[in-house]
């Protein structure tokens, strides 16, 4: 016992070193996001590549890719205590934590994205309940709450554990299905808008529901990963596999899902519908989100997380979550961008841009994020990587031994 | 101004009139003073029958991505105007949308924005079917660069609905032009339109030219399928060539 203790204490010096170097490289980041948000304030959304046609870009797609990574842990977590998943049981407090940090980022991500941030009080002073966004402003507090607490019975000390076991059945309860209501009301966001056909299916809840227990899934193999190479820390085999088993099963639930729509589109072959769907098959001037989702994030982590030769090592599992991750992004972008890409009155001039640096009008939607762009995102990622980091050690701190297995 | 009976007001845009001219399109943005690349009203080149009345997955893409091209391939060619602005729906999805209650409908049917209580999420942008509203992406830029047209702002039950320059980071669009209807006076697209296409007025008086039009039969919306009941209709132009 006390041999492992001073094998825990003291961190091979090489992690030691590129951990806290990883920590300043992160501070930068945050930094020039924040630095790059001021240049937005001073300028205005002018400085983004949006205009009035893709009037949401990469800020929009990335607050829902942050949502839907908040979902793995929490669910995680939730299902080793309401279905007795005894494998996942070590990752409840990792999967927490990353849970309330992701909706945290993701909650954060909204604000760049308003041309009068200095009101987004008004969200709570005037809501308006037949708006999507004001319960999913809720939601995403609610959930954050929910997870702080999570994590509050999880460490706290002097609570027996029979207690402890009670009270977080108890909130499994409630966590299962306001994660689902979350990525529900995001996905609602989009889904009811009859001006939007692509966007318009009841299928996005469940496809948001079960991209995030993807992405949130692929999320956690890699903070663990993190935490292996630089904390030490080690997990039983069965975790990994299971873990495995669980991220394969929903990339081709989600494809399922997705592809299920791109059929019933290119059957039906009514234009409003396909005129979406033919930018972002193989030939369209959009199809990198398609090989990146289908293939690159698809098929390619579905693979090495089921044959025989690769299964089962976590750094390959690292590997599938990483491309798993980018799957899930290119997702996003496709749903978000792709809706905006051609109005419904698809006639000459088009729409009006709201800029007339390059011409009055647009007709088919066509959007390039600018650096100002790039550099918030970049911050909030690495806001993200931070907060999870700095939480980590807070609970390592608390009971070193205890932390993931 | 306090309306002693609630109006209904409504358009109707003749478009066997139309010709094209963008008069109202300039007169728009005379009297709102709207910044160069702005367009509350726009002039879509169409073809008889293929858009106003017919649903939204009727549509087909056109001939070309310019202005003024017939559709069609000769010598079967047509063409036809298709005036846009702010629908002013009667279950208006921006509005629905729209999380502070900045876009909101009045008792008369006319949908505002009350540029102090715009938030810039632009949710209404994404939930608008018709691409009417336009966003303040940073300091306008005026040609020439004074204020032109109405020139002050105008309340509406003590909300901002018109100002002469709106601030970055709020969504704009028609108001049908609210400061001056409150007055008595027709919106400002309605006097400039050469060929009289626009006809403007209570839906609830019966004897009322946009009544009987209404009412006469022919009057179409534009996407009708979607339910968002606008207030502004179409007398679609008559097939007279081709097909």
């Amino acid at each position: 016992m006390a041999t492992v203790d001073a094998a825990a204490s003291v961190p091979n010096p090489r992690g030691r070193v590129s951990a806290r170097g990883t920590l300043a490289a992160l501070i930068v980041l945050v930094l020039f996001g924040l630095a790059a948000w001021i240049y937005q304030l001073t300028q205005g959304l002018i400085v983004t590549g949006m205009r009035d046609e893709v009037s949401w870009g990469l800020y929009i797609s990335t607050f829902a890719f942050f949502v839907g990574l908040s979902a793995g842990g929490l669910i995680m977590a939730s299902a080793s205590e309401l279905f007795g998943v005894k494998s996942l049981r070590p990752l409840s407090r990792i999967g927490v934590l990353t849970a309330a940090a992701c909706v945290l980022v993701a909650a954060v991500t909204i604000i760049p994205d308003l041309g009068n941030p200095q009101r987004v009080w008004e969200l709570f002073a005037y809501p308006n309940w037949t708006s999507p966004l004001v319960w999913d402003v809720l939601i995403i507090l609610a959930y954050f709450l929910f997870a702080g607490a999570d994590l509050a019975v999880m460490t706290r000390r002097g609570l027996s554990p029979s207690k402890r076991a009670r009270q977080l059945r108890t909130l499994a309860y409630v966590g299962l299905p306001s994660a689902v209501l979350l990525h529900s009301i995001t996905a609602w966001i989009f889904g009811l808008q009859i001006s939007r056909p692509w966007w318009n299916t009841a299928l996005l809840a469940p496809v948001f529901v079960v991209s995030a227990i993807l992405s949130g899934t692929a999320l956690v193999v890699l903070v663990v990963l993190a935490a292996k190479r630089f904390g030490g820390l080690q997990l039983p085999t069965e975790t990994w596999s299971t873990l495995a088993r669980l991220i394969a099963t929903t990339i081709a639930i989600d494809l399922f899902l997705v592809g299920a729509d791109y059929i019933t589109i290119l059957w039906g072959n009514v234009p409003r519908d396909t005129a979406t769907l033919n930018l972002i098959l193989p030939g369209g001037s959009w199809q990198w989100v398609f090989w990146v989702e289908w293939i690159v994030g698809g098929l390619i982590p579905f693979l090495l997380l089921v044959l025989p030769r690769w299964r089962g090592r976590p750094g390959v599992i690292g590997v599938a979550s990483a491309l798993v991750l980018a799957g899930v992004y290119a997702f996003r972008v496709e749903l978000i961008e792709g809706g905006l890409l051609k109005p419904l009155l698809a006639l000459p001039p088009g729409v009006s841009l709201g800029s007339g640096a390059s011409g009055s009008f647009q007709f088919l939607g066509s959007y390039h994020p600018t650096w100002v762009e790039y550099g918030i995102v970049a911050g909030l990622l690495a806001f993200l990587a931070l907060l999870i980091t700095v939480g980590y050690r807070w609970l390592r701190s608390l009971e070193p031994d205890k932390v993931g297995g | 101004m306090a309306q002693e009976t609630p109006k209904r007001w409504a358009m109707v845009i003749d478009q066997e009139r139309c010709i094209g001219c963008w008069t109202c399109a300039v007169g728009c943005k005379e009297i709102n003073n709207e910044p160069i690349g702005f367009w509350w009203n726009r002039i879509l080149t169409s073809a008889p029958g293929e858009v106003s009345g017919e649903p939204s997955d009727a549509l087909t893409p056109p001939a070309s991505d310019n202005i003024d091209v017939p559709h069609g391939s000769f010598p079967q060619l047509q063409l036809e105007y298709l005036p846009v602005a702010c629908q002013h729906c009667d279950d208006a999805p921006c509005v629905r949308v729209c999380p502070v209650g900045a876009t909101f409908a009045r008792d008369d049917g006319t949908v505002l924005i009350d540029y102090e209580r715009c938030i810039g999420c632009r949710y209404c942008i994404a939930a608008c079917p018709y691409g009417v509203r336009i966003f303040n992406w940073g300091d306008a830029e005026r040609s020439p660069d004074f204020t032109v047209g109405y020139g002050r702002d105008y309340r509406s039950d003590g909300r901002l609905v018109f100002t002469p320059d709106r601030p970055t980071g709020v969504v704009e669009k028609c108001t049908f032009c609210v400061e001056r209807i409150d007055q008595g006076e027709q919106p400002f697209c309605v006097v400039v339109c050469p060929t009289g296409a626009r006809v403007f007025g209570d839906l609830d008086e019966p004897g009322s030219p946009v009544s009987q039009l209404v009412e006469s039969g022919g009057a179409t919306q534009l996407l009708p399928d979607l339910g968002t009941d606008p207030r502004v209709y179409y007398l679609p132009a008559e097939n007279e060539g081709g097909k």
